[in-house]
């Protein structure tokens, strides 16, 4: 039972301690944002891709890797990655084109609009993080998403 | 052990994240601002996009009042300017204000105030203060106070938003704030503003004017690695006290305009080069007639009876500046080059028509060297040197900095910097220069700054101690025959202490309290003790804010003329902010509902008398928001 409370007592101020929403000083970076970001990649890459997700995002930084790696695994090249997330301008995406079985997302709306090889984007707009997927690219690419994510789905 | 993994899964349930729950953390967290915050250039004090918000601070002046351990008082041109507790300045060049990388004060004075001081914040994500000297890592620019202000990224913008401010003194402002993203990751933001602001003050019966038209422009471009920013203001004032000796000027008015351009890229895949380029003229205008105007150092004891300027005034910089990190040392070097050139294009005070240059070559070096994951030493150098035509002579300076950040607890931290820096004159010191000081020499301050941290899950406390030195404070002296600029000939001392505590009572609600105590080896002619109660917050469709700023009354005893009693001062301000759809706001807003504000200090040189007047009056503004 001891050891019962202790473990207990450790997950609480763990837990308690993850949620603190107060710092003494920000010594190092602070990268909340890209750790979140991260999250929501996670959560989005595990519901579309039916497989162990392999993600590659070209042009990575060394920083995206750090949070990106903790829930990834991260691929170097686009051939051996099944969901692409494309943050920065690579010019032409269709980095494998002639391989099927890969989902490509963005985080420019704009680009989700003008190609179709996006079947989702996580962008800013009116100063509010938004996700969107395209109803006829899921239907297209056999992507069913769950109830809760309609809210999500544009049928553009 | 099977309790125990079903306990840790259990918790893992419970709190695992929906999409939208983690939409709305990542949004939170966005407007929290904290992502360029550095505690090793000083003290640092966060205006997040939630306050700024929340707040409702519509213009840099609404900060400016509440910031610690300064006074916001207005000068007898009618402009809000900030000055040091204990003191009050007619134009502080002690405070350095950029706007992303572009130190942006009057390249006469050193001062923002005039230009920037209403600045509308519409366009602006967050604003970071810092007290301490921070030139070694942004820029050339030496100063006591850097009030770093963030534009809104148009990556998270994307929309076009309209503001408009009405106030019951018949103010008014309008705002257009636009932003796209190209599918080449090139983006821009583009703000738009026009203010008029209407105010008034009486003096022995009659009215001095300080109506204010003001039109801002501002351009954003940027990229992964590059950003270009464009900005013009244009300002048109009554010159409110002027210079009229007798304080009611018969006519007079104040003309700026401000324009810059800054360019600057990062280099390299780890973006650890980043170089830079500036252009920035500024325009200033000032005529007034009256029958008597107070003296000035130009005039060489005569009586004027007008004063007429138009100067320009342009400044270019360039920089490169490389991080390396070698081993437990991260090293940062930069090269700065700055030039600055003032010419009169008419004057009828100042006589000189040659053009004054100034270039100075700077060279920082700064090494942060973690020691372990707890203890941190910072070391910083600076070099400048000085080129100047004959109007001052050439100097070279050093600045150093020394410190360090241990947090021996995840709950508990203390910082120390210990600097020693220097505050050039400036045109305008050299143009109002004594005639008892023809020698000028530059300020050099030692400033000591301590800071301890103590944070619960729901709270922050913070204790502040400071203690500076300044040899050869310059100082105007209003003297009759010799009035001007001259260096005081002992040294000054300031020492202070704040206290600042916030507590987050729920996700969406929080209180600060602050409180700073000042003393200085001179006499004070300004507050010296000073503070707040802040509370605001959301809920649904409303946003809501209390505070009440305070700032302890002083007797001011100058030697051979009377004494002035100013009394406390209890601002107290109250908004909300209602949300009709996401889109489409109304807030309401009072300001300064109790009428206590801040006085400040003048001499009439007609009576021979000091008499303090009420910084503003209560004002009650209703402003719409329609973002698209």
């Amino acid at each position: 039972m001891g050891i019962l409370m202790k473990n207990l007592i450790l997950i609480i101020v763990l837990f308690s301690l993850s949620y603190a929403d107060t710092y003494t000083f920000l010594v190092n970076k602070y990268d909340k944002e890209m750790e979140l970001e991260s999250k929501i990649i996670k959560k989005i890459a595990k519901i579309s891709v039916k497989q162990k997700v392999v993600l590659f995002i070209p042009k990575i930084t060394k920083n995206e890797m750090k949070f990106y790696s903790k829930l990834f695994t991260l691929s170097n090249s686009c051939e051996e990655a099944n969901f692409i997330f494309v943050k920065k301008n690579i010019g032409n995406i269709n980095l494998c084109k002639n391989k099927p079985g890969k989902l490509y997302f963005t985080n420019n709306y704009k680009k989700l609009l003008n190609n179709k090889d996006y079947f989702g984007a996580f962008f800013w707009s009116k100063s509010r993080p938004n996700i969107v997927f395209i109803k006829k690219r899921l239907d297209k690419m056999l992507i069913s998403l769950p109830n809760t994510y309609q809210q999500f789905v544009e049928d553009i | 052990m099977k309790i125990v993994a079903f306990l840790i899964l259990l918790v893992n349930f419970m709190f695992a994240n929906s999409l939208t729950e983690l939409l709305q953390e990542y949004k939170d967290n966005s407007a929290n601002s904290l992502k360029t915050v550095d505690e090793k250039i000083g003290n640092v004090i966060v205006y997040s996009q939630k306050e700024l918000l929340l707040m409702q601070h519509n213009k840099l002046s609404d900060v400016l009042k509440e910031l610690p351990l300064l006074n916001l008082n207005k000068n007898r041109y009618g402009v809000s300017t900030p000055s040091l507790a204990t003191t009050k300045a007619t134009l502080s060049g002690f405070f350095r204000l950029y706007i992303n990388d572009q130190e942006v004060s009057s390249i006469h004075s050193q001062s923002f105030a005039t230009s920037w001081g209403e600045m509308p914040l519409d366009f602006v994500d967050y604003i970071e203060v810092y007290y301490g000297d921070s030139s070694f890592s942004l820029g050339s620019e030496t100063g006591i106070y850097f009030i770093r202000v963030y534009t809104k990224s148009a990556s998270k913008e994307n929309s076009t938003e309209l503001k408009t401010i009405f106030s019951n003194n018949n103010s008014l402002s309008q705002s257009l704030t636009h932003s796209d993203v190209f599918t080449n990751d090139w983006s821009y933001l583009l703000f738009l503003n026009q203010n008029t602001i209407k105010d008034e003050n009486s003096y022995k019966n009659q009215k001095l004017k300080n109506d204010m038209k003001s039109r801002y422009f501002y351009l954003d471009l940027t990229n992964d690695t590059t950003k270009i920013n464009l900005s013009y203001v244009d300002i048109k004032k009554d010159n409110y006290m002027g210079l009229s000796n007798d304080v009611v000027p018969q006519q007079g008015e104040i003309k700026a305009q401000d324009y810059f351009i800054n360019f600057s890229k990062h280099l390299l895949e780890d973006k650890s080069i980043k170089i830079g380029a500036s252009y920035a003229i500024n325009s200033r205008e000032h005529q007034e007639q009256d029958e008597e105007l107070v003296p000035i150092p130009s005039a060489n004891g005569n009586t004027l009876k007008e004063y007429e300027e138009n100067l320009k005034f342009t400044k270019s910089t360039g920089y490169i500046s490389k991080e390396l990190n070698l081993g437990s040392h991260k090293l940062l070097a930069s090269f700065h080059i700055k030039n600055k050139t003032y010419k009169i294009k008419n004057s009828k005070i100042v006589t000189s028509r040659n053009t004054k240059k100034e270039t100075t070559y700077s060279f920082t070096f700064e090494d942060e060297l973690k020691i372990n994951n707890d203890f941190m030493l910072i070391g910083n150098l600076k070099y400048d040197k000085y080129k100047r035509d004959d109007y001052l002579k050439d100097e070279n300076e050093e600045m150093y900095r020394i410190g360090f950040i241990y947090t021996p607890f995840s709950n508990f931290g203390i910082k120390s910097f210990y600097t020693k820096t220097y505050l050039p004159p400036t045109f305008y010191n050299v143009d109002f220069i004594s005639k008892s000081n023809k020698n000028i020499k530059t300020q050099h301050y030692k400033f000591l700054v301590t800071e301890a941290a103590f944070t619960t899950e729901k709270s922050k406390l913070g204790i502040i101690y400071h203690n500076v030195k300044v040899d050869d404070f310059l100082y105007y002296l209003n003297h009759p025959f010799v009035p001007g600029f001259i260096n005081i000939d002992h040294q000054i001392q300031t020492e202070g202490l704040m206290f600042n505590y916030k507590y987050n009572i729920s996700d969406q609600n929080d209180i600060t309290i602050n409180y700073y105590m000042t003393k200085t080896s001179e006499k004070s002619n300004n507050t010296e003790d000073g503070g707040y109660i802040k509370f605001m917050g959301r809920d649904a469709s409303f946003e809501y804010f209390a505070s009440i700023i305070y700032k302890e009354g002083y007797s001011f005893k100058p030697d051979g003329t009377n004494h002035v009693v100013v009394d406390d001062s209890f601002d107290l301000n109250l908004g909300a902010t209602y949300y009709y759809t996401k889109d489409l706001s109304f807030s309401l807003k009072g300001e300064n509902l109790l009428k206590e504000s801040t006085e400040s200090l003048f001499f009439d040189g007609e009576t021979k008398k000091n008499f303090s007047l009420n910084d503003f009056g209560r004002t009650l503004s209703l402003s719409v928001k329609w973002v698209f």
